[in-house]
């Protein structure tokens, strides 16, 4: 038996297997072909004379091919093996993969060749919440291909099978009956695509269409993915250390972005980053932005991508069922068979109150980096839906503070901000706020939103009026934020204010994005920090998600505990725009520490154990890995480290790099002033500040 | 014909001759309407916000290199248009086809209107109900 599971993807296509290569799926299990959250294989068995393989080696050589290495025969005992068998896959709209066998005796063999196939074309939402079909499936021979086939209505999917070596094909899949010479070699290739089918079925048109591109007249291409990869890999700056893990990071951190790329169908050639591999391989409002903000200073084309995509699927209407308002920006976009039928909501469906005030945050610090006002003109309309929506449709409470409720009380989510679990936002005594909720970093995102507005509306679109009016709405907004969510006994501000104005007074990490947004007056910064990196939110390796001491607190709950990388590489970037250069450091420190003892690639969280008690980050389980803005928290965590900060058509580099560090340099930083070069020497004693040689428990100086 | 909700959509779309949500964008459409083996044709022009709807007998020499063809039955593209039918579910499954730019339907699709119920509004929960439905800690 094998359970090591094998991953490849490119785009939303995505193969999961064995280390065979063999898929057999049940109804939950997440194998298969994966294309469009649609699973087209369910059954890919490869069988020798009526024998199952055994892996010798299995080698996902990049992220979209793997090699498997197999010998005839199963289980425990070792196997004299006269014949090797090589599956070599790689994914395009469906998947490739040419099956070699290799005979070593000195005489001819007969063999008989199986692959059997089978897809039950669940849905990704199916495979989650096992549920039932309501189609039929039906399969048939067309012109030397296996189709494979379910019809539900008008609605129809395909998986088309052919070889290129001649085969006898029954509906259950492939049988070769070959002879392999001594010492010689078979080999076939097996094309596998992940088709849109024809009410008709597949007679009528007697070749695949891969889905979503039927009537472009488009043929199928198959891309030098390697080479691409490597052209991605050449357009992206150096980073060097004399910390040795740093460039291992970095090479990590922009092989898996790589991974994440994803292109949508209106605009192909163009790459935005998708939130996690492979499940998540789609639009994420909040994760795009997110990610795309943190990779910016390294490479710009997944912001440019990311604002054309997510206006294109701006809200326009009212929609209760997707949470949809004028002017809101999506936030998860899904292509399965549950979402055709609206029994999803996602497409797409967009409950989160946190991407509409982002999406401006990003457009205006693209345009800093960049100085491609060109698309900051082309995007003047949804950006200015997305502040009308903040003011419009965001105040459910009348109050002047953005809040949110789901209005889809069956699919929709709950918690519409990044942590969206259903017990993230609590009392300090646990209890839990109703609906509508108006957490502490929506009103920050808000206020930098405006803040960035009127920049973009004074400078770029010429609308003094509007650059007047953003200002003051912010200035009010900053009074007005900084007197009602701060609470006094514990000098923080509160995780949310509830429907009757109260404070949930539990401490958090959100309000650490609260110095990223600007939103905390000066004399309320120091105490913040000071939180940030106290005993009760810093572990060691980084900032928790909840205080210590808080009712609901967890060191392994999900958004209860927990700490999460993206979380504090925004932090980092916020304790630098306050000017907290050490407290920063310690942040950069702790998470780059830990990315080295995960090999480069960080986890989405890990556990919130004293860093003393544990020595190493305790991984929490995800299903995906990598997830895009874990992969995009060392980059922004370089950027901290190095103040790097854009100011008209220079870069300001002001660097507070831990010790660790020695010397880091990061050669050919794409922007306005065209390339650049930073350098900067690891000064501030972060060990030290955090106490760690002293026992471990005391909280920095400052 | 006023009883016609896809006449009617049409003729509400070209009204105001110029579309906020539109700007920006240009884009040319040709639909194709099946009502019971009867093609009926509406074309749509947008340049920059500026919008355009025609209702040609049938194939011409203007609309044939529409940048988008939408091909959809009678019954459900009338609730298309009248937000009973959400757009891109619809294409997702197979009851409405793009001959083109998928990038000019989506451009479309944000004039259609959301379903009739949606008011935008929902009452408030209060801490005690939210409460009484989670499991005590």
């Amino acid at each position: 038996m094998s359970n090591q599971l094998v991953q490849i993807l490119e785009g939303n296509t995505f193969v999961v297997s064995d280390d065979r290569g063999d898929i057999e799926a049940s109804r939950t299990d997440p194998t298969g072909l994966f294309s469009f959250d649609t699973r087209f294989l369910s059954r890919w068995v490869l069988t020798v004379n009526g024998q199952r393989l055994t892996a010798l080696s299995t080698d996902d050589m990049q992220y979209f091919q793997a090699q498997f290495f197999l010998v005839p025969g199963g289980g425990t005992v070792y196997v004299d093996a006269k014949l090797s068998v090589i599956r070599q896959r790689e994914v395009a709209d469906g998947f490739r993969e040419q099956l070699r066998l290799l005979n070593h005796e000195n005489s001819p063999v007969d063999l008989t060749i199986r692959i059997e196939a089978a897809s039950d074309f669940a849905d990704l939402f199916e495979v989650k919440d096992a549920l039932k079909k309501k189609g039929k499936y039906g399969n048939e021979l067309v012109d030397g291909c296996l189709v494979l086939r379910y019809q539900r209505e008008t609605y129809a999917r395909e998986t088309w099978i052919s070889s290129t070596e001649p085969a006898s094909i029954d509906e259950k899949g492939f049988t070769f009956n070959i002879t392999v010479p001594a010492h010689g070699e078979w080999s076939t290739e097996l094309d596998v695509v992940a088709s849109e089918g024809l009410a008709d079925g597949p007679q009528a048109k007697a070749q695949p269409a891969p889905i979503g591109i039927r009537g472009q007249g488009r043929p199928r291409v198959r891309e030098d993915m390697a080479h691409g990869l490597q052209k991605w890999l050449q357009k992206v700056p150096t980073v060097e250390s004399d910390w040795q893990a740093v460039g291992h990071i970095y090479r990590r951190c922009l092989t898996d972005l790589a991974a994440l790329r994803f292109s949508t169908l209106t605009l192909p050639g163009r790459a935005m980053p998708a939130a996690g591999l492979p499940w998540f391989m789609t639009i994420f409002g909040r994760d795009s932005i997110l990610t795309s903000l943190q990779a910016l200073p390294f490479t710009a084309e997944l912001a440019s991508t990311t604002l054309l995509a997510l206006a294109e699927r701006q809200g326009t209407r009212i929609d209760d069922f997707r949470d949809e308002d004028p002017g809101r920006i999506p936030h998860e976009m899904r292509y399965g068979e549950m979402t055709a039928f609206e029994e999803r909501p996602h497409s797409p469906y967009y409950g989160n109150a946190d991407a509409t005030p982002l999406y401006v945050v990003l457009l205006d610090e693209y345009e800093r980096w960049t100085g491609d006002a060109k698309l900051v003109r082309d995007l003047e309309q949804p950006a200015r839906a997305a502040l009308n929506w903040i003011d419009e449709y965001a105040d459910l409470q009348g109050n002047g503070y953005v809040s949110y409720q789901r209005r889809n009380q069956k699919t929709g989510l709950e918690n519409q901000c990044w942590k969206d679990s259903w017990d993230s936002i609590s009392y300090r005594n646990g209890d839990f706020p109703g609906f509508p909720r108006a957490t502490c970093e929506l009103q920050g995102y808000a206020y930098d939103a405006k803040v960035r507005g009127a920049r973009l509306a004074r400078h770029i679109w010429q609308d003094t009026a509007l650059a007047d009016r953003l200002e003051k709405e912010a200035a009010d907004l900053k009074r007005r934020f900084n007197r009602d969510f701060w609470v006094e006994d514990g000098e923080y501000f509160a995780v949310a204010i509830d429907t009757d104005g109260r404070r949930v007074d539990s401490l958090t990490s959100n309000i650490g994005h609260l110095l990223w947004s600007g939103i905390v007056e000066q004399s309320k910064a120091r105490s913040v920090a000071r939180h940030l990196l106290g005993p009760r939110l810093f572990s060691g390796w980084g900032i928790r998600t909840l205080a210590k001491g808080e009712a609901r607190y967890n060191p392994i709950g999900y958004h209860v505990g927990t700490v999460w990388p993206f979380d504090n590489s925004f932090i980092a970037w916020g304790l630098r725009r306050y000017g907290f250069k050490d407290e920063a450091a310690c942040v950069v420190a702790g998470i780059m520490e830990a990315a080295e003892v995960f090999h480069g690639r960080l986890p989405e969280a890990f556990a919130g154990y004293e860093r003393a008690a544990t020595r190493y980050p305790v991984q929490y389980p995800t299903a995906c890995s990598p997830q895009a803005w874990s992969t995009g928290a060392p980059l922004l965590l370089l950027r901290a480290g190095l103040g790097l900060e854009p100011q008209g058509d220079n870069l300001i580099v002001d660097p507070a790099l831990p010790l660790r560090f020695g010397h880091l340099q990061i050669c050919d930083l794409p922007g306005r002033w065209k390339r650049m070069d930073a350098f900067g020497r690891g000064r501030v004693d972060t060990d030290r500040l955090m106490g760690r040689k002293l026992g471990g428990k005391q909280p920095p100086a400052g | 014909m006023t009883a016609d909700p896809i006449s009617q959509f049409f003729a509400n779309l070209a009204a105001p001759g110029h579309l906020a949500t539109f700007e920006g964008h240009s884009a040319t459409l040709r639909f194709d309407v099946d009502d019971g083996g009867q093609a009926q044709h509406w074309y749509v022009a947008v340049n920059d916000g500026d919008v355009a709807v025609t209702r040609p007998n049938g194939v011409t020499r203007q609309n044939k290199g529409a940048d988008a063809i939408i091909h959809v039955d009678r019954l459900p593209f009338e609730a298309i248009v009248t937000g009973r039918m959400n757009a891109m579910a619809a294409l997702l499954r197979g009851v409405l086809t793009c001959e083109g730019s998928m990038a000019a339907l989506m451009m479309f699709q944000r004039c259609l209107p959301g379903p009739p119920g949606s008011t935008g509004r929902v009452a408030p929960i209060s801490s005690q109900t939210v409460m009484a439905q989670r499991r005590p800690m």
